[in-house]
């Protein structure tokens, strides 16, 4: 087992040597104010047999999970995925993937009662299908999944009792698995090439205070626990990040080492503040219109190479409740997009039927990348800048109170820009792939985030549906009777009309009589 | 009044009507980003695209149609420069304009030529229910299909009235090929053509006599050509597009589940039974009082009284039964109602006309007021707002088909001076 903990300090953070101490048993911090990621990485051998036989069968498995809650994401982690979990999932076998992992996903997302979770039996039956640049360098995983979770309650009960319950200090382990309770983001990676699978959780912010724990040497020496205090600053060159600070590996290392290094980076802070807000224009109805509004000043050129061509973008991922029209979407009437401050739909993916309601479809939802119009730059116009994305709801089984919500995880909103030929993205060291976009653009390019500024990063929309009240006027025992009398009177009414017609001429034709006048008499 | 007497200017004024709205069109789609093309259209010419590419027309979501229609359109995918781009674009919708001028043009020749109707007075009926109809041309001008559906209701009267019953056959079949429904009409026309409608006399009293005496020459032309021109159609369509063009055409039509709030008093019925909070499932006997009243009892009823009003009924009856009812199905009997209004209590009694016109509005308008506050203001209003609606504006539907049925029974729609006819053969 390796564990990284880095921790980063913005630029003006007060730092003072005291605050870390470095023993030959372990390394104590005081009142950090840093942001936090731990990174653990665990070999095959060291899981539980349920997730082991998950893995064996996976080509690769990625899991982001972000929270509802908003936070400021800092360089080096500065790339954001829509709050709730997500999954991408490539089986190892195309033709058998797990449905184990149908069962311990329902495990880890636990849900209530009356959630809008798509339950999975089979991933090819539940995930969706994300478009491939290329199949052959896929750079993203071949099945997609999503959901909303709120909290990871469930994913911390399991790993206490199950990954727990099987090392020897448990200890440890559950304070490590109470601590992804606070996080604001967990990643967990797996692929068959490394064997291993690596948990990212990260901490925006410390805890009031700062942090202060005490780090202790791995009991086994096959472990390992590295520690950085670093500050990110750019690099020399537009792609670059530039780190800086101190190193050491405790119980190696005497002290704390000094360390300068820099690398390319594909997701980029942007260096001014630059937030977006979402909404729903109400009512609602039975057509919300997604809306997207940016202060202008957040709308500047990235700081990106002067040669490079940078787009606006957002990607939306939407439970199977609300959808996109694809040919309303995917249009090239220039009217429409202006509209809506659109360029054009980019990619799509999932769900796209335009009738189902939402109990047919089996699928959890689905994923759209649209590029946004950016306006001129007007010192003048301090209005905010708007986009709009017309979606539909799905008819969504009756409830009690004649409503149900959908939830809406707020989209992520970033610039994409072109980067110089031959810059190796890979060797960042806190590189993140597999978040549903980026496999979506060349393996080159740079993204820049918009921060999502609010308190919840959901938009809850009430669908309206049938209201069915147990012994209300119109339960659903009278709407059955009620039509069947009303359609059955009917019915008869128009057979008696047709049995006087039959009594009293027959059924052939009328014998003619000249004298019937036929002309209107005005005529 | 004199404008009727010219059939030049009613149709001239039809057709400017169709242009105007076309070019209106052309120039909404141009400027605004709401378009005056329906969304369906777009699914034709997207199809017609496809199609063009020697792809399957099926590939487009949500085409539900014959390939003939892809297949007509194929001069929508011309590309080209932007004022021929227009055009062809445009094209698939003058051809469905122009399908409307042809059915009103041949409804017009049918009450001339078998219903002995004045020019004047025939011209005034088609232009007021169709012609001039702003709610027809709309929808054609649109894009929307319905108006083949009319020109091919209005031949197939017409071959039938003119007898001749193979080439009404072949209409038949391509009619049900296009849009499944017209076979109701199969049935009373083969009830109407008797032995004496050929002109020979038919004395037959004892039942075995009767029951061969049904088999003539006509309605064993007309099934036969019918069964031909829908089978060849079929498997052409088959053999070149597959499961897809059966699924798509076909079936989708019997399975689907129209959970979405339509005019069908079945609608909230249906979004409950979908949704699984039925018991009984009634709706999965719908077909019976539809079809029972469809194509058994008004064919035998009325049929042989009058035709077109039997036909009407039939229509009628098939649209307000229906599991999903939206207004473009209004078009189906719009077609029929000039053979049947002038000799309707509808307008003899005007009373009576204005009663039903009012309710049938009212009905709709209820319904309507009740849809947009669900699907616009996002009010939970299936219950009791669009359920109340639904049956009533069944009820009125159903009052109105009674009083079409009494009139069809009168004789009303009845060809004038058709035992005439027979004497001269």
């Amino acid at each position: 087992m390796k564990r990284r903990i880095t921790y980063i300090q913005r630029d003006n953070a007060p730092f003072e040597p005291q605050q870390a101490v470095l023993t030959s048993k372990s390394l104590s911090v005081r009142d950090l104010d840093a942001a936090r990621e731990d990174r653990i990485t665990v070999g095959l051998n060291e899981l539980p047999q349920e997730l082991r036989a998950i893995l064996e069968q996976s080509h690769e498995l990625h899991l982001r999970w972000a929270s509802e809650q908003p936070y400021e994401a800092v360089a080096p982690f500065a790339s954001r995925v829509s709050p709730g979990l997500h999954v991408h999932y490539t089986p190892l076998n195309t033709d058998t993937s797990s449905e184990a992992l149908c069962s311990l996903l329902r495990t880890i997302v636990g849900p209530a009662e009356g959630a809008q979770y798509k339950d999975c039996s089979k991933p090819e039956d539940s995930f969706i299908t994300p478009p491939l640049l290329s199949t052959r360098f896929a750079s993203s995983a071949s099945l997609q999944y999503h959901t909303r979770l709120e909290l990871l309650q469930p994913l911390n009960k399991w790993i206490r009792d199950s990954v727990c319950a099987q090392g020897k200090d448990a200890s440890e382990c559950h304070a490590r698995a109470d601590s992804l309770l606070s996080a604001d983001s967990v990643d967990i990676d797996y692929d068959s090439i490394s064997h291993a699978l690596t948990v990212s959780s990260l901490w925006t912010s410390p805890p009031s205070g700062g942090w202060t724990e005490q780090l202790d040497k791995p009991v086994s020496s096959a472990n390992q626990l590295e520690i950085g205090i670093l500050g990110a600053e750019p690099g020399l060159e537009p792609e670059e990040i530039k780190m800086g600070g101190l190193l050491a590996v405790v119980g190696e290392d005497k002290k704390l080492k000094p360390t300068m290094f820099s690398f390319p980076s594909r997701h980029q802070p942007l260096l001014e503040p630059a937030t977006y807000t979402v909404s729903f224009a109400s009512p609602t109805g039975l057509h919300p219109t997604m809306s997207i509004s940016m202060p202008r000043s957040s709308l500047r050129r990235p700081p990106a190479p002067s040669d490079s061509t940078c787009a606006l973008h957002t990607y939306l991922t939407l439970p199977s409740t609300i959808f996109g029209d694809q040919y309303q979407l995917g249009t090239t009437d220039i009217l429409f997009l202006e509209s809506h401050n659109l360029v054009a739909l980019r990619a799509l993916s999932g769900e796209m039927d335009l009738e189902a309601p939402d109990w047919v479809v089996d699928r959890w939802g689905s994923t759209w990348l649209l590029e946004l119009a950016t306006p001129l730059e007007d010192p003048s116009d301090s209005s905010n800048w708007t986009v709009t994305v017309p979606l539909h709801l799905r008819y969504l089984p009756p409830s009690e109170t004649g409503y149900r919500t959908a939830h809406v995880p707020w989209p992520v909103v970033f610039w994409a820009c072109t980067s110089e030929e031959g810059t190796k993205m890979g060797v960042n060291p806190f590189d993140r792939t597999n978040l549903g976009w980026d496999g979506l653009f060349g393996p080159r390019t740079m993204f820049y985030q918009l921060q999502p500024n609010s308190e919840h990063l959901l938009e809850d929309i009430e669908v309206p549906v049938l209201r069915l009240e147990d012994g209300g006027l119109f339960r659903s025992k009278n709407i059955e009777l009620g039509t069947c009398l009303v359609i059955t009177l009917g019915f008869f009414w128009v057979l008696w009309r047709l049995a006087r017609v039959a009594w009293s001429s027959g059924t052939a034709s009328k014998p003619s009589k000249p004298s019937k006048p036929v002309h209107d008499k005005k005529e | 009044m004199s404008l009727f007497i010219s059939q030049t200017r009613v149709f001239l004024a039809a057709t400017a009507l169709r242009l105007i709205l076309l070019v209106y069109g052309g120039w909404q789609d141009a400027h605004s980003a709401v378009k005056y093309t329906d969304i369906d259209y777009m699914v034709f010419t997207d199809a017609a695209r496809y199609v063009a590419k020697g792809q399957s027309p099926y590939d487009r979501d949500t085409y539900r149609y014959t390939p003939l229609l892809a297949w007509m359109l194929v001069p929508t995918a011309w590309e080209g420069a932007a004022p021929w781009s227009t055009l062809t674009f445009a094209f698939g919708k003058a051809l469905f304009a122009l399908s409307d001028v042809l059915a009103g043009w041949l409804v017009v020749k049918l009450l001339v030529r078998c219903y002995r109707f004045p020019v004047e007075r025939a011209l005034r009926y088609v232009a007021a229910v169709w012609l001039w109809n702003p709610m027809v041309a709309n929808i054609s001008t649109r894009g929307s299909s319905e108006g083949l559906l009319g020109v091919l209701v209005a031949a197939l009267l017409w071959a039938t009235l003119t007898r001749k019953p193979i080439v009404a056959g072949l209409i038949l079949g391509l009619a049900v090929h296009f849009k499944i429904y017209p076979f109701i009409y199969g049935v009373s026309i083969l009830w109407w053509w008797d032995a004496e409608r050929d002109g020979s006399a038919s004395a037959n009293s004892n039942l075995v006599s009767r029951v061969i005496g049904f088999i003539t020459p006509s309605r064993v032309k007309l099934t036969l050509a019918a069964l031909a021109s829908f089978v060849a159609l079929n498997v052409v369509m088959y053999v070149q597009y597959g499961t897809p063009f059966l699924q798509h055409t076909f079936f989708h039509h019997l399975t689907r589940i129209d959970h979405r709030h339509n005019f069908s008093p079945y609608s909230t019925l249906l979004y409950l039974s979908a949704a699984g909070g039925a018991e009984t499932h009634f709706e999965a006997l719908a077909f019976i009082p539809q079809l029972v009243l469809v194509v058994i009892a008004l064919p035998l009823v009325l049929a042989k009284k009058s035709l077109t009003t039997a036909m009407l009924a039939q229509t009628f009856t098939f649209v307000t039964f229906n599991k999903v009812c939206t207004s473009q199905y209004f078009l189906w009997y719009l077609i029929l109602l000039p053979f049947y209004l002038p000799s309707s209590t509808l307008i003899q009694k005007p009373a009576l006309g204005f009663t039903a016109a009012i309710l049938w509005v009212l009905g709709q308008a209820l319904w309507l007021s009740q849809g947009y506050n669900l699907e616009f203001l996002g009010l939970p209003e299936f219950v009791p707002g669009l359920f109340l609606a639904g049956l009533f504006f069944f009820a009125v539907n159903v009052w109105i088909l009674g009083i079409i049925v009494r009139d069809g029974g009168e004789g009303a729609g009845e060809i004038e001076g058709e035992s005439e006819d027979r004497k001269l053969r």
